[in-house]
């Protein structure tokens, strides 16, 4: 009898940690080259983006990071790059889809915050829902608030959403633009260090937030504070003259980093 | 290119290093004074506590600054981190070789049948693993930080031999029962000291292996435990 407790206990053990190894893949990046013109920015990256993860990219300037990012929803494309391998969406080769389906399913948010300046708080939130033809007031009202508060503004704006969103600080502006990308239902959010114009106490909203969001989204987040991506996220991908020199959970690259090289980066002994 | 970093970690470890000499001194010289019946060597065992303390302090108050100016990660933050644990350990090495100084009164003279005991054999054991672990910490080698840790068990082994030989003479010769007493606690103290030299044995795999050997360090010498690591993550 004990024997078969003892027994069951495996079997049930053994099921957890199948199931914690069978994480929902939601991107898969296979053998990902980047150009500009000739020049390779990124060489044959391999990189599998698990559901409701927070990722992080670290990497010196110039690595290929932003370009990596900007791969995932086919905006390198628009700066004039190219590219060869394959990016797959829920399976889907992102190459066969509609770049304007892609980029609501996948949003971005960008280093400097960028509200549309002739806009109201409310018009840059359901802005995105306006050019998909949606023009029901209630429906943009009840988007509008639920994108707000899920990026933590709706308190701050309540009051004032039919008044200029430049009027906002640095750090609700920031918000402001997370809120856009958020009423689209995006599946991923693209972070291109979103904090690194604000100050303290906005980032570390920003970094509450980026928490709170991947309960219903998958972040992928460039970063250069490299004790940002150690707070924030889950795994951390670590680039280097554009190859993923290493991609691993964030508290085994913070602590015991497999590559040499990523240890001497984030050691800050070299980049 | 040499990191500002770098300049707090070298001042660390010079710290260390210093106050790791002191305490070896500080075990010697207790460990003498009831060897050679010597009053001045423990006087000087206690007059010096103090400096033992200040080390600890100074090296506490320099791991705080190190973590709070540069957030250390990887091999940096396992050197802070194990630095903190081998200053505790140090201090603490620092009040058992007090606790061993304060006993010479008492002991003097020594009790007939202190020759026949094993405290010397204990006292070159732990002497040993004290000045390994040290050695092992300044060159981060683990080949000899693994050798204190296995020593311990031999020293745990004595410890035992040792009491029941104390307490068989203390049987035998009732009019030396508080010297004997007194023996049985420097004994405990030794045992104790190679505990803290393993714990230095085992920070020093911490810092160049990443691996954390604690309460298991057996199965680290002798098995692998990576996996075991992973359960507990």
């Amino acid at each position: 009898m004990r024997n078969d407790i003892a027994i069951n206990k495996t079997n049930l053990k053994e099921k957890i940690s199948q199931d914690k190894n069978k994480e929902k893949l939601v991107i898969e990046v296979k053998n990902l080259s980047a150009y500009f013109g000739k020049v390779k920015v990124l060489k044959e990256i391999n990189l599998s983006i698990p559901k409701n993860k927070v990722i992080a990219i670290i990497g010196p300037s110039g690595c290929g990071k932003s370009t990596f990012l900007r791969s995932l929803n086919r905006m390198h494309e628009i700066v004039g790059g190219t590219i060869t391998g394959e990016i797959l969406l829920d399976g889907k080769n992102i190459m066969k889809l509609d770049p304007v389906l892609l980029r609501r399913k996948v949003g971005m948010v960008f280093q400097k915050p960028n509200p549309f300046p002739t806009m109201s708080i409310f018009n840059n939130v359901v802005s995105g829902l306006k050019l998909n033809g949606i023009k029901d007031k209630k429906i943009l009202a009840e988007a509008a608030e639920q994108s707000l508060t899920h990026a933590a503004l709706w308190d701050e704006v309540k009051d004032r959403l039919h008044e200029s969103a430049l009027g906002l600080s640095g750090g609700q502006q920031q918000r402001l633009c997370i809120a856009r990308s958020l009423a689209i239902k995006p599946e991923i959010l693209l972070m291109d260090e979103p904090a690194s114009a604000l100050d303290p106490l906005s980032t570390s909203k920003i970094e509450q937030l980026i928490h709170n969001l991947k309960a219903e989204f998958t972040i992928v987040i460039v970063t250069h504070n490299m004790q940002q991506a150690a707070r924030v996220s889950d795994k951390t991908a670590f680039f280097y003259m554009g190859e993923l020199i290493e991609f691993d959970s964030t508290s085994k690259l913070f602590t015991n980093p497999s590559v040499k090289k990523t240890e001497d980066y984030i050691t800050g002994r070299f980049g | 290119m040499e990191r500002l970093f770098d300049i707090y970690l070298e001042k660390l470890k010079t710290r260390l290093i210093k106050m790791s000499s002191l305490v070896e001194q500080q075990v010697d010289l207790a460990v003498k004074s009831i060897e050679e019946q010597n009053s001045g060597f423990a006087e000087t065992v206690l007059e010096r506590e103090n400096k033992v303390n200040k080390y600890d302090r100074k090296i506490e108050k320099l791991c705080q600054k190190i973590i709070a100016l540069n957030q250390p990660v990887a091999m940096d933050l396992r050197l802070i981190i194990s630095a903190l644990t081998i200053n505790t350990n140090l201090e603490r090495i620092g009040d058992l070789a007090r606790n061993i100084a304060l006993r010479q009164p008492k002991l003097t003279p020594k009790p007939s049948f202190y020759s026949k005991t094993k405290i010397q054999e204990m006292s070159l054991i732990a002497k040993s693993m004290l000045n390994n672990s040290i050695d092992a910490f300044n060159n981060e080698d683990i080949d000899l930080a693994k050798k204190v840790i296995i020593k311990d068990s031999v020293l745990d082994d004595l410890f035992v031999e040792n009491k029941e030989l104390i307490i068989n003479f203390i049987k035998s010769n009732i009019n030396e029962l508080e010297k004997g007493i007194e023996l049985l606690e420097i004994c405990r103290h030794l045992e104790r000291l190679g505990d803290q030299a393993t714990n230095i044995a085992e920070d020093v795999v911490f810092i160049v292996n990443a691996k954390l050997i604690k309460h298991k360090y057996q199965k680290y010498i002798y098995d692998d435990i990576d996996d075991e690591d992973k359960d507990e993550e």
